[in-house]
């Protein structure tokens, strides 16, 4: 049943500083295609490079070896590595108008951290909620409060919501993996308490990250000169919310230089944005 | 909706009945939401105690008047529709508290996302209020709209100058601010009559009242009494750069005479000038702005007499 295979198998021994599961993933700028040969890939190898764009970023790899210690790049070799895009040349991506401009210089060197993911998966069978609800430790089930059973676990720490239809949606993972295993977990107590139950379509369907810049950020500045994606209403809610168009990200931006970003289907997504974003949040430091 | 004792000025008989002292007073946020609407580091006291004077009475007439049309309705408590009903008249204004209303169901939805646990209590609760307020108004203003014009405010992305101008009066101040100022600038942005509820409850005393307004409605007169406020500074401000008199300004010469009598007569106007400008918004900037707003501009005004007003000059709707 293993139909997207998250993970390629070489990188599962990386150790990664923050202590995520996944190698954290290096330069994403909006010129920058997912993967090159230099690197372990993420999930979707969708785009190739321009032999001008791998110049430019050995260029800038080289230049930014020595701040950037989270890159695995370094210690791995050059050669392309099993399942890596090959690089060959390929049409320029065109910037498109509603990306907001930003300059191409070096990546920020900071890696949102995954602190959410809602998934959805269907067992395929009726349930019977009450019967679940009574047999399976730790769930409960109010129908009149509400139509579902709410099951935890400890190890991913996760929450499930499981309807009689056999939908079910898992939430609290902070990995892909993890809520992809959660899942399976959620599966196999109903397996185990009778029901036919099946693991079709897992689908992630909101993923949040968060991170941060380290220098406080003038909002003011902000929502002026991006009013087309920002909203800042600080009666309502510190934060500013900016909308980006591409990737379709959600992202909420503290004075403190906290970052929030939600909305997004895939991890790549919420790198991109991040990328997207820091040389705007740049403009607007607040120095003192 | 004769209102004949309606001058902002004289004490309204709601706020005279407290004149042992007001026992629920926003001075202090006033005077930091001033602070983050435009004005200076710290606003004068008696600025703050006639802005909230005049809010005061402005949000007790409009609760009378919504309080009337609620009657007229039948219905047993002020709700949105009321106030809505009420703002009709300037589309602007309205736009705005449409525009409020969207982004507080999507600022809403978006925050429930993020966090788990609200994601849970949101499915609990079943609620779908995503976009619950922009529907309901927008639903309301359809049963009202006669000429299509305030539906068609919904599909209008025209640039709100006001809101315009105030980002850009933020944006400005806060360039030149160091991170401590600007942190503390932050803070009195965020202060809103939406976040102390009960104290705004409390405030406005509906007590004597018959028909009280509904949560929503209190929400929307929480946001009314913030814009009158940030109309009060935007225009107090205006008042203030009109009283420089500036050199090759032709019409100096043509500031009229209660224009003058406002302003303090002992110092001269050049030396007033130079120092308004750094300093905190007097008195007499509110008064003035308040006179002009609430005088009647037309071909038929020379005739209308100057003691009976018409209604009060609402500067939020």
């Amino acid at each position: 049943m293993d139909q997207n295979n998250s993970l390629p198998p070489y990188a599962q021994g990386l150790a990664s500083p923050q202590g995520a599961m996944t190698p954290g993933i290096p330069i994403f700028s909006p010129m920058m295609p997912y993967g090159t040969g230099l690197t372990p890939q993420p999930i979707q190898n969708t785009s190739s490079l321009s032999i001008l764009e791998e110049q430019q970023r050995q260029q800038q790899q080289q230049q930014q070896q020595q701040q950037h210690q989270l890159f695995h790049s370094q210690t791995l070799t050059t050669a392309p590595l099993p399942g890596a895009t090959p690089l060959y040349p390929s049409p320029l991506t065109p910037m498109t108008p509603i990306t907001p401009a930003t300059p191409a210089s070096e990546s920020s060197g900071i890696v949102p951290q995954l602190q959410n993911i809602v998934s959805t998966v269907n067992l395929g069978c009726k349930l019977d909620l009450k019967t679940i609800a009574l047999r399976a430790r730790n769930a409960e089930y109010n129908p009149k409060r509400f139509a579902a059973v709410i099951m935890r676990i400890r190890e991913p720490r996760t929450t499930a919501l499981i309807f009689s239809s056999g939908k079910m949606v898992c939430t609290g993972a902070k990995s892909e993996e993890q809520s992809r295993l959660a899942a399976r977990k959620y599966a196999r107590v109903v397996q185990k308490l009778g029901f036919p139950a099946k693991f079709l379509d897992f689908k992630i369907q909101n993923m949040v990250g968060s991170c941060d810049v380290k220098f406080p950020i003038r909002l003011e500045g902000l929502v002026l000169t991006h009013q087309q994606f920002s909203s800042y209403e600080p009666e309502l809610f510190p934060g500013l919310i900016y909308r980006m168009i591409k990737p379709r990200i959600v992202l909420l931006i503290f004075v403190s230089g906290k970052v929030v970003l939600t909305g997004a289907k895939v991890r790549a997504e919420i790198y991109e944005a991040f990328e997207n974003i820091y040389p705007i949040l740049k403009g607007f430091r607040k120095t003192t | 909706m004769n209102n004949t004792a309606a001058s902002p000025m004289s004490t309204a008989t709601s706020s005279s009945g407290r004149s042992t002292g007001k026992s629920v007073s926003f001075a202090a946020e006033l005077q930091s939401m001033m602070f983050s609407l435009g004005d200076a580091r710290r606003p004068l006291h008696e600025t703050v105690v006639l802005v909230e004077d005049v809010v005061h009475t402005q949000l007790i007439n409009l609760l009378q008047q919504a309080a009337e049309i609620s009657q007229l309705r039948g219905a047993r408590v002020i709700s949105a529709e009321d106030l809505l009903f009420l703002m009709r008249k300037d589309k602007k204004k309205l736009r705005r508290l449409i525009k409020y209303l969207f982004i507080r169901d999507y600022k809403s939805k978006i925050v429930k996302g993020i966090d788990e646990d609200d994601l849970l209590e949101d499915k609990l609760s079943g609620s779908s209020n995503t976009n619950k307020r922009q529907k309901f108004a927008q639903d309301f203003l359809n049963s009202i709209d006669q000429t299509g014009e305030l539906l068609a405010m919904f599909e209008d992305d025209e640039i709100d100058e006001v809101k315009q101008e105030r980002m850009e009066r933020a944006e400005r101040q806060t360039r030149i601010m160091d991170s401590a100022q600007y942190a503390e600038f932050c803070e009195s942005r965020q202060l809103s009559f939406s976040k102390k509820a009960s104290k705004f409850r409390d405030w406005l005393d509906c007590s004597s009242m018959e028909i009280k307004p509904n949560v929503v409605a209190m929400e929307i007169l929480a946001y009314l009494a913030y814009e009158t406020v940030a109309q009060l500074v935007d225009l107090a401000l205006l008042v203030r750069q009109d009283m420089v008199t500036k050199a090759g300004d032709p019409f100096s010469h043509a500031i009229s005479a209660t224009f003058i009598q406002y302003h303090n007569s002992a110092e001269s106007t050049a030396a007033c000038g130079v120092e308004a400008h750094s300093d905190a918004i007097q008195p007499c900037h509110i008064r003035e702005a308040v006179r002009r707003y609430g005088r009647k501009i037309g071909p038929l005004s020379p005739f209308t007499s100057a003691y009976r007003r018409n209604g009060m000059a609402f500067l939020a709707c």
